[in-house]
């Protein structure tokens, strides 16, 4: 029985045939479909490019508009805008001598693609002062060596600013004690695969919702199995935090009379703390507030603050600075 | 291997395009050889130790069958064969499944007495996946020889493909070899429109599974979990989600199943019929695991005397099948009482004479509505059904009972908020499109998109797959209910 035997057999089966054309033609109307009606309830996230600029800081394409999306049905649907300086806000950043103002940097909790743009913490705050202009450079994914290495590039313009808030998750953020730009990721962000995902919204909104992740399991299994043997070691201790604290401090000075941590002091660990207070480094606490409040202060489904959790990171700020 | 997994969406064309080439050369022998492997690997990669508990069970029977057949043409009964295989498969299940429980219920039973016994017997053992459902199935098959429903067959091949076959394998529908074991035996031919009502089945069973049953899940846990912090609203929400849950769990499984045999030339026997549409716990019987119900009458209740013996041993008989009914499910209090509570319920139909009532017709039979009657008999149904899966859900009695007395004690209203945090409305309205589209298919089970037009089909394949896709959550345990027994 020869190959070419079998398949001649099996093809010249008319009603076999017939099954495999129908369910092919049934296969692509049906995911046309489902594109159009993907697109159609809007889905779909849509996020926006991704570059490190010629300081080696990793931000987004400027003047982009776009929503971001989270979960099945919508959980979650905010706008965000792109400034031109690479970060979502209402407003462009133009620092100055003559105004007050105050920046706040930090990850996806300052980005804030979770929230419409005109509703974020530095709203809040310009809202709740007066002639206070807040820019907010929040990037996903940042930690502190991506942070103050932001301050060191851009030092011309944090120089202007009157205060500056840096949002710190201990231990998360001090996981490593110097600043290499992420080119890595930015070339994955830009290959084809990804390309094609981000034009195909049906694909790029199975993927978000982990869907197409039994797929991926499948295929890196292997690789999986090795990266947790490679895990397997032992938590990172304060000291080696603390230490990779100092060597970002070392490496990249910072104003100590304008420059406050936020963080949430109930997750945070005493030692740490006490190293700030000893080394005079202002800390903003919102972890009592959020301790106090009777209302959820995240969205449920996503661990980012919700409308009430930014009200009160916004009264945290502004209360501690007497703004 | 779980029918909604990727390994599955691999496999199933694999095996299919396969099997339908070997066919191409009209080798029965080859064609269910590939079937048995294909059926051995698919329950091999759960665990291939307890391929040999099957096995096991498939040389018994075999041999059994031919046994008691030999007996029979010598003029003897073939009793004592009979009563070799039902040994051997009740000590199998009594073993992996209730050899625990009742270790643990000799303890309690002495501590009664004041003699407290510290148990070192109790065993950590594994559940062998289906175990249940094909110990059934070779049973019946040495039951039907007894019986003289059938004829034994010589090919061992033949009757180990009827064991093992891979769709029905481990949660049912529980064949008989009156049905199975005569279609392996002959040659099946591909047939267009038997192979396309298969992929609808599949299409529609992996609807209930991934939507309803797998979108109702995380609010059942939550609230079984948390029952005795919960307002009787949020404790009626639950239980009543749940019966939507066990009902799209397992009626999804089996869709699946009839539908990947149908894809092979094999027609299984239904096993749901609609059992939400049912006028009372009798015809409930009728359309809930058809499968199991029926095996339970045929080779039990029947044998028992059924309902033709004096009332009070047509209860008793009732009482017995219920109650094994109730066990068969797991080695646990909880499933007994849920067979007692549904013999209770049974029993006044059954003495009302209206068991039979509705056996060979469905609600609303002849208009495109029910009546108010009849509304009144499905909700009052639907009620007593779904309160005894109170005793189904919880994990032990106490929790059953203190479930029940919150549910006539804690009337604060309270609305209850989705786990996750999603919108509650999304369900209810989900629900209510998926009775009301079963409410339109509820003469024929077998055939869910049944639309003239095909643009009409088209639409209604790509919703469900729409609705696939929005109602997917990835923290949801994707395994099937009735695995657990």
């Amino acid at each position: 029985m020869t190959t070419e035997s079998i398949v001649h057999s099996f093809i010249f089966s008319s009603d076999m045939i017939k099954l495999f054309l129908k369910i092919s033609i049934y296969l692509i109307l049906i995911l046309l479909s489902l594109e159009l009606l993907i697109r159609a309830f809007h889905l779909y996230p849509e996020d926006s490019p991704r570059f490190i600029d010629e300081m080696g800081v990793e931000k987004r394409i400027p003047n982009y508009r776009g929503y971001s999306v989270t979960g099945n049905r919508r959980q979650n649907f905010s706008e965000y805008h792109i400034n031109n300086q690479g970060f979502n806000s209402y407003r462009e950043f133009t620092p100055s001598y003559t105004k007050q103002e105050l920046a706040i940097i930090g990850d996806s909790y300052i980005q804030g693609f979770h929230q419409n743009y005109y509703n974020s913490i530095g709203k809040k705050i310009e809202n709740r002062t007066n002639g206070l202009e807040v820019y907010e450079y929040g990037y996903a994914g940042w930690d502190l060596a991506d942070q103050l290495h932001l301050l060191h590039a851009y030092s011309d313009d944090f120089d202007k600013i009157d205060h500056i808030v840096i949002y710190l998750k201990y231990p998360m953020d001090l996981g490593r004690a110097t600043y290499k730009p992420n080119t890595t990721r930015i070339k994955q962000l830009n290959s084809t695969l990804f390309k094609i995902r981000n034009k195909i919204k049906l694909l790029y909104y199975a993927s978000q919702i982990g869907f197409l992740d039994p797929v991926k399991n499948l295929l890196l299994e292997k690789q999986d199995a090795k990266k947790i043997s490679d895990n397997n070691q032992e938590a990172l201790s304060d000291t080696l935090y603390i230490a990779n604290f100092n060597q970002l401090i070392a490496s990249y000075p910072i104003n100590k009379s304008k420059t406050s941590l936020l963080l949430d002091k109930r997750k945070t660990s005493i030692e740490f703390l006490n190293h700030c207070e000893k080394n005079g480094i202002d800390v903003i606490d919102f972890g009592s507030k959020f301790e106090k409040s009777k209302k959820p202060v995240t969205l449920i489904y996503d661990m980012h603050w919700n409308n009430n959790g930014r009200n009160l990171v916004a009264k945290s700020i502004i209360e501690h600075l007497g703004l | 291997m779980l029918f909604n997994s990727v390994e599955y969406l691999i496999f199933l064309p694999l095996v299919f395009i396969l099997y339908w080439i070997v066919a191409k050369f009209n080798n029965l022998k080859v064609q269910n050889g590939l079937i048995l492997t294909a059926s051995y690997i698919f329950y091999g990669l759960w665990d291939w130790r307890f391929l040999f508990l099957i096995l096991a069970s498939t040389i018994v029977d075999y041999f059994v069958g031919l046994a008691i057949h030999k007996k029979q043409s010598q003029g003897d009964k073939g009793k004592l064969f009979l009563w070799l295989s039902i040994l051997f498969n009740v000590s199998l299940l009594g073993f992996f499944k209730y050899y625990n429980f009742f270790v643990d219920a000799f303890v309690d039973m002495v501590l009664l007495f004041g003699y407290p016994i510290k148990s070192t017997w109790t065993l950590s053992i594994i559940l062998p996946v289906g175990i249940s459902f094909y110990t059934f199935q070779t049973m019946s098959y040495s039951l039907d020889i007894y019986f003289k429903r059938i004829k034994p067959t010589h090919n061992f091949l033949d009757f180990a493909t009827f064991v093992a076959f891979f769709p029905q394998l481990v949660a049912g529908p529980i064949e008989r070899a009156s049905n199975l074991l005569g279609q392996i035996t002959n040659k099946r031919s591909f047939k267009y429109e038997q192979a396309v009502e298969g992929l609808k089945l599949i299409l529609w069973g992996l609807f209930k599974k991934m939507v309803i049953a797998d979108g109702i899940a995380p609010m059942v846990d939550d609230i079984f979990a948390n029952y005795d912090t919960m307002p009787a609203s949020s404790l009626v929400l639950g239980v009543s989600l749940f019966s939507f849950q066990v009902y799209g769990d397992f009626s999804g499984y089996s869709d699946i199943a009839i539908g990947t045999a149908k894809l092979f030339g094999i027609e299984l026997m239904s096993n749901f019929k609609f059992p939400n549409f049912s006028r009372n716990v009798a015809e409930y019987w009728q359309r809930w695991h058809i499968s199991l119900s029926t095996w339970f009458r045929h080779y039990l209740y029947i044998p028992l005397g059924g309902s033709r013996v004096s009332k009070i041993k047509s209860i008793r008989n009732i009482c017995i099948i219920f109650l094994v009914s109730g066990f068969w499910h797991g080695a646990n209090w909880t499933f007994i009482f849920w067979g007692g509570f549904h013999a209770l319920a049974y029993i006044p139909v059954f003495l009302m004479g209206r068991n039979t009532l509705y056996k060979n017709n469905v609600v609303a039979e002849n208009s495109l509505f029910p009546s108010l009657k009849e509304i009144g008999q499905l909700f009052a149904t639907f009620t007593i059904v779904t309160f005894s899966r109170i005793f189904f859900r919880s994990e032990s009695l106490t929790d059953s009972f203190v479930f029940i007395k919150r549910l006539f004690t804690e009337f604060n209203w309270e609305p209850y908020q989705h786990p996750m945090g999603y919108r509650m409305v999304d369900y209810f309205v989900l629900l209510a499109v998926f009775v009301l589209y079963e409410f339109r298919m509820r003469r024929d089970e077998r055939n869910p998109f049944k639309f003239k037009s095909p643009i009409v089909r088209f639409i209604a394949y790509t919703l469900v797959i729409f609705s696939i896709l929005l109602f997917y959550d990835d923290g949801v345990d994707r395994s099937f209910i009735y695995f657990q027994f």
